[in-house]
């Protein structure tokens, strides 16, 4: 490993070595490294190979501008390898190789490259039509990048939410200028960049210093945030922060967007050869890093940046071997001059043609006269620097919706949405001194705009520096002059898609696949708008800017997902169910115990104990409501469907609720508790939306009503069956329980096992059945009293199976399993639940006009011909004459009654008692049902009124 | 009978002494609230001190907080059992008390990294700047809803926070896992009682 | 992610809202079954400002919002009690 002497590498720490494997190969690194930076200093110039014609490829940003180094390491695929931070055991491959990564045989695509013209996908592979499915999975095994692997393990992501008042993106020095100036006025500062230090361009250009970065790092106010990419910008400055396996999640109240500029590269014959690269690229390497990435150079350049390049290879001891200018005329910049003064070759006028290979890299340059094309020289060189202008680094200005206008051969931001502020080179500020300026002044704006007194410093016009050139293209007969790195995009390409007819820039830009790979076309977007211009003959302003899109760099599933909150209801019970051996099941977020044991022959066992003893159930998942106010009775009876006005205070009603158009969307019971407070409840899974539909109307009647959601601080179980008495007895209550004192329907409050409790005496299973409500707190005391007073009379937990068949036994629906999105009362039986003769309930008026219609369906009960076949399940078909007549809501094999139960949708003519009718099983087969009578336990319901 | 009440956190490891960032379950101490477009004056008739506006809390004389939820709801952190005592439907029109005890739990966070750590799982501005002693937001905390006052909680700054006693563990745990990285660690709740209300942890 | 402003809670995440509708005038209890149908059924759905019903969830609280939608600015929210701004 070779690296410069410091003050070269000013990023790594000599001191200490560490090592990782790319391709099984050991590679010596220094802390500070990235693995691109390693792999270069290790002489590993080839990293990896292009997505479609597998050419070789290596670093020609150093800054993760595109796609070239994308690598794999461990199951993370397309990691960028000048982004990916070297570390000891670190195990990194090359990615989209066959054979070896010297010897891809995959390359011969390139023998073939006519065939893969723009607009291949469509084209090419169809003729003739069965050709694309021989070739798709050839072309997806040769193009793409990267492996996944299935068995990788989960990893440890989350997200964290950050406020600032200004936050500033990208720490270059209009950044750090803007950050210090806001932090001045007081306003709490974020400053994000994507580098693992700030300093942007200070840190590896040639005039670059501390002196700023030691002054923001000083200041309190400011907050530091590094090695972050900022993905987007969403609305109201809501900006994605992606650092390691955390995503960041910031609200700024203004925000600073310094986010730089990338350096305009040339277009040639073989500019993707590693060894090819951007000046920058050269400068991060040689300061950052301390890598002399080549023996021999030659700077190709259209600005005086250039030779700053060409001044930095000497400096670290690289043979600059000329200097190619595309411009006819002497530079008069500082850089130039001192070049002219040290007697560097400076070539006016000539520029790059063609790019030779050896060994999978650059091995010489031809160079042609720009403005004639005619042929000057070869010369042998290992690297080739280009620097033909800037390309501002708008994609968050874009994300938020700024304007641009094209200016000096550049799209510049013309107009931003409010709170949004850009400086420094993405606004066309590129000396130090105009970025400087313009740093302050936004920094100062975005101060006043977040609320702070800001003196505001006067703004600052473009210098001369940061020339762009117009048309840094050199075309060659033979091709191969790319136009984008990600996708393999020739001049060519362009050409034949303007040709094909898809002159818009984003038509074009999908046809072509120019701009669609992962670096968004960032680098080359540029001459492509200047490659349509020409083509199109008009300017280039005319053909517009693409729009760059979130995210801005690389992010993964695991960033989106982070810790995946997914909350979890339990009840007061929870453990007592556990300690049971309950086998729990979700009902919506709660969770439930479905039975009780090892198996499901359980089931029927706990049914059969409710029929014959006694059971409990944990039905603490059941909404609650408390309905209060003098009102309170009047609002019931606008929101439900049947009449509470003259429900008596100790006496409990059914509650069914429809939607304005009629549809039923939950039930439950009121009781009510005083003249003033009914205690209503509501389905596990639709009691919020009963709540907020609750707070909804009476947002619009204003009763004198106040509703609270009391869901969960009420344990509640059904102790059911015919000794449910006796256990409620044996548990020691206050309440007078003989049969009379609180019939079927009653309500009481009182104690049970010294514990305060409201009881409602209904049936869901159709036994004798106390539904008792405690506070929560008590909920496990309550269960362990009401089990220990049971343990006599045999009291069995049952779960919700068990409650599944004995509610079907008694023909109770489910609403949300026996309705649909469309089911109205009248459908299911439920016209003595309501009143249509009330002045106004929600729904109303939309019953009025189904009671005018003919029915369409009717909820029936069936019993099955012949429980020895096929078992029909639910949602089946109900088949009449091979059409469909209607389906199956529930079915249990009852173990009451001994045979196969169920409800079913089925047209209104089926309906009458007695009447058979077809279901459609799995597989196909059809049995045969009959209409019966519901419910079909216990017809004349008397023993829940015990 | 208030022996009988039980909290529902399984609060894990519990720290020995008291770290940079504690976490404890305060469920079992005392609690109510009072809700309703009559409950402002009746409360203020039995002569308490209300904050003026919604999402404000202010602590009394006796260390209990009176948090204002709404124009008409209020939040009463401490021991209010002679208000509950007080409370009919007729002597306090439009006001009805809240089973605040049971609907909610009641978890603090102590520490001055507790906004940085809560900013993992919830997306309001919590720093003391924004966010100083009395401000309550409601609002989600780990896809839960959930009431955040800051307060003076172990002679440092922290948060209540009340939400859902059904998904009390969940949030616990949550808690928890977004500590880690601070290396904050579950308390008993004695450990940061005294200077919050200066009440004995008697359960109720 | 866009900010809302709650009457109740000030400005928060569109994430903790839900919308509930347009403000709509209701029928009266015994108007004529086409005028209920228009109601429930029927919705402008025009660029423009409109006034619609949203909720913040954390409170359950409903209030109204005027929001231009053709460039998605939410205008004003207000109580529901209170006149329109």
């Amino acid at each position: 490993m070779t690296r410069l002497p410091a003050p070269w590498g000013q990023w790594i720490d000599r001191g200490q070595d560490i090592s990782f494997t790319f391709e099984g190969r050991k590679i010596t690194a220094h802390p500070g490294d990235s693995v691109a930076s390693a792999l270069l200093a290790n002489g590993q110039r080839l990293i990896g190979r292009s997505f479609k014609y597998h050419r070789p490829r290596g670093i020609f940003s150093a800054a993760g501008w595109d796609a070239n180094t994308l690598v794999q390491t461990g199951s993370k695929p397309n990691v960028n390898a000048e982004r990916l931070l070297a570390v000891d055991g670190l195990s990194v491959s090359a990615v989209n190789y066959a054979g070896s990564l010297d010897r891809d045989w995959g390359r011969l695509v390139e023998k073939f490259s006519k065939l893969l013209a723009a607009g291949f996908y469509y084209k090419t592979f169809f003729t003739p039509r069965i050709a694309w499915k021989f070739w798709e999975p050839v072309i997806r095994h040769m193009a793409g990048l990267g492996r996944v692997d299935e068995k990788a393990p989960h990893a440890y992501y989350d997200k964290e939410y950050l406020f600032a008042d200004v936050a500033v993106v990208g720490a270059g020095p209009a950044g750090l200028s803007a950050a210090l100036e806001a932090a001045r006025t007081g306003a709490s500062v974020l400053l994000i960049d994507e580098e693992p230090e700030i300093g942007g361009s200070l840190n590896w250009a040639r005039d670059g210093s501390d002196d700023l970065k030691n002054r923001v790092r000083a200041e309190k106010g400011i907050e530091i945030l590094t090695g972050a990419c900022v993905q987007a910008l969403f609305d109201d400055n809501w900006l994605e922060i992606v650092k390691g396996n955390r995503l960041y999640k910031l609200r700024a109240k203004a925000v600073v967007a310094a986010t730089g500029c990338y350096w305009l590269p040339m277009v040639f014959r073989h500019n993707d050869l590693p060894g090819v690269m951007l000046g920058s690229a050269l400068q991060r390497l040689l300061r950052l890093w301390g890598v002399a990435p080549g023996k021999r150079a030659v700077v190709a350049t259209a600005n005086d940046e250039g030779y700053a390049v060409a001044l930095d290879l000497a400096d670290a001891g690289i043979e600059v071997a000329a200097i190619s200018d595309l411009r006819p005329h002497r530079d008069e910049g500082r850089f130039a001059q001192e070049a002219g003064k040290r007697g560097m070759r400076i070539l006016q006028g000539a520029a790059p043609f063609e790019a030779h290979e050896k060994n999978n890299r650059l091995a010489s340059v031809d160079l042609v006269q720009a403005a004639s094309g005619q042929f000057q020289e070869r010369i042998d060189c290992d690297l080739l620097a280009l620097s033909a202008g800037r390309i501002p680094a708008s994609g968050l200005l874009s994300h938020a919706g700024a304007k641009f206008a094209h200016e000096a051969h550049m799209d510049l931001p013309s107009a931003l949405p409010a709170h949004l502020f850009a400086a420094g080179s993405v606004n066309g500020r590129f000396s130090l001194a105009s970025a400087l300026a313009d740093g302050a002044l936004a920094g100062a704006l975005a101060a006043k705009d977040a609320g702070f007194a800001a003196e505001i410093p006067p703004s600052v016009g473009r210098d001369a520096l940061g020339v762009t050139h117009p048309w840094p293209i050199i075309t060659h007969p033979k091709g191969m002059e790319f136009v984008d790195l990600d996708e393999d995009v020739q001049v060519k390409d362009i050409q034949a898609s303007m040709a094909d007819g898809y002159e818009h820039i984003q038509l074009l830009k999908r046809y072509s696949t120019s701009g669609m790979g992962p670096s968004q076309g960032k680098l080359f977007w540029p001459h492509v708008q200047r490659l349509m211009a020409k083509a199109k003959g008009v300017t280039p302003a005319e053909i517009g800017a693409s729009t760059i899109r979130p995210p801005m760099g690389g992010e993964t599933l695991g960033h989106l997902a982070g810790r995946a909150f997914e909350p979890v209801r339990l009840s007061a019970m929870h453990k007592r169910h556990l300690e049971l051996g309950a086998v729990m099941m979700p009902a919506g977020a709660w969770m439930r115990p479905a039975y009780y044991g090892s198996d499901e022959r359980a089931i029927d066992q706990e049914a059969k104990a409710v029929r014959d003893g006694v059971g409990l159930i944990d039905v603490s998942t059941l909404g609650g409501l408390d309905v209060r106010g003098p009102d309170a009775a009047v609002f019931l009876e606008r929101l439900y469907t049947w009449t509470y006005a003259k429900l008596a205070v100790g006496r409990a009603r059914y509650v069914l609720m429809c939607d304005q158009t009629g549809v039923v969307i939950d039930d439950g019971v009121a009781a009510r508790l005083h003249e003033q407070h009914f205690y209503v409840t509501a389905t596990t899974s639709g009691v919020d939306r009963v709540f907020r539909l609750m707070q909804w109307y009476n947002a619009q009647w204003r009763l004198r009503v106040d509703i609270a959601q009391v869901t969960s601080a009420y344990a509640a179980v059904n102790l059911a069956g015919p000794k449910a008495r006796d256990v409620l007895a044996r548990a020691g209550t206050d309440i007078d329980i003989k049969k009379e004192a609180f019939p079927y329907l009653g309500v009481r409050q009182g104690l049970v096992a010294g514990i305060p409790v409201r009881i409602l005496r209904i049936g869901f299973v159709g036994e004798l059945g106390y539904e008792i409500h405690c506070p929560a707190q008590y909920g496990e005391a309550l269960w362990d009293g009401l089990m220990a007073a049971g343990q006599d009379f045999g009291i069995a937990p049952f779960g919700v199976e068990a409650q599944r068949i004995l509610r079907l036994e008694k023909g109770h629906i489910i609403i949300g399993q026996d309705t649909d999105a469309l089911t109205h009362p009248f459908e299911i039986g439920m016209d003595w639940a309501v009143k249509m003769d009330k002045p106004f309930f929600a729904g109303q008026a939309a019953l009025r006009a189904h009671l005018e219609k003919a029915p369409v369906r009717k909820l029936v009960g069936f019993a099955l011909e012949n429980d020895k076949g096929p078992l029909p399940k639910e949602c089946h078909l109900v088949i009449e004459k091979g059409d469909i007549a209607g389906r199956l809501t529930s079915v249990v094999r009852s173990p009451s009654l001994g045979r196969v139960i169920g409800m079913a949708f089925v047209k209104p003519e089926q309906a009458g008692l007695g009447n058979l009718f077809d279901i459609r099983v799995d597989g196909g087969a059809m049995v045969q049902a009959r209409v019966v009578a519901l419910p079909f336990y216990d017809p004349k319901s008397q023993r829940q009124e015990m | 009978m208030a022996a009988l009440r039980k909290g529902f956190i399984d609060t894990g490891k519990i720290a020995p002494v008291l770290p940079a960032l504690a976490l404890a379950d305060f469920s079992l101490k005392s609690r109510t609230g009072f809700k309703g477009s009559g409950a402002a004056s009746w409360l203020a008739a039995q002569g308490l001190v209300l904050p003026d506006d919604p999402n404000q809390a202010c602590t009394d004389a006796q260390g209990r907080m009176v948090a204002r939820l709404s124009w008409g709801e209020f939040l009463l952190l401490g021991d209010f059992a002679g208000l509950e005592k007080a409370w009919s439907y007729e002597s306090a029109p439009m006001c009805f008390p809240l089973p605040r005890q049971d609907s909610h739990a009641w978890i603090v966070v102590s520490g001055e990294v507790a906004p940085k750590m809560m900013a993992k799982i919830c997306g309001i501005d919590l720093r003391p700047q924004v966010f100083p002693k009395g401000a309550i937001a409601q609002t989600s905390v780990a896809r839960l809803n959930a009431i955040i006052i800051a307060d003076q909680i172990g002679g440092r700054g922290g948060f209540h926070l009340l939400s859902d006693g059904s998904t009390s563990q969940y949030l616990w745990d949550c808690l928890v896992d977004a500590m880690l990285e601070f290396e904050g660690a579950p308390v008993r709740s004695e450990a940061l009682s005294k200077e919050t209300h200066g009440q004995t942890d008697a359960q109720g | 992610m866009k900010i809302m402003n709650c009457p109740l809670n000030g400005p928060r995440n569109i994430s903790e809202f839900a919308y509930g509708g347009e403000v709509k005038p209701v029928p009266a209890a015994d108007a004529p079954t086409p005028d209920w149908a228009d109601y429930v059924y029927y919705h402008d759905n025009q660029p423009g400002i409109v006034r619609e019903w949203w909720l913040h969830v954390p409170t359950s609280y409903w209030f109204v919002a005027v929001r231009d939608v053709t460039s998605d600015k939410i205008i004003a929210t207000y109580r529901p009690e209170e006149a329109p701004p």
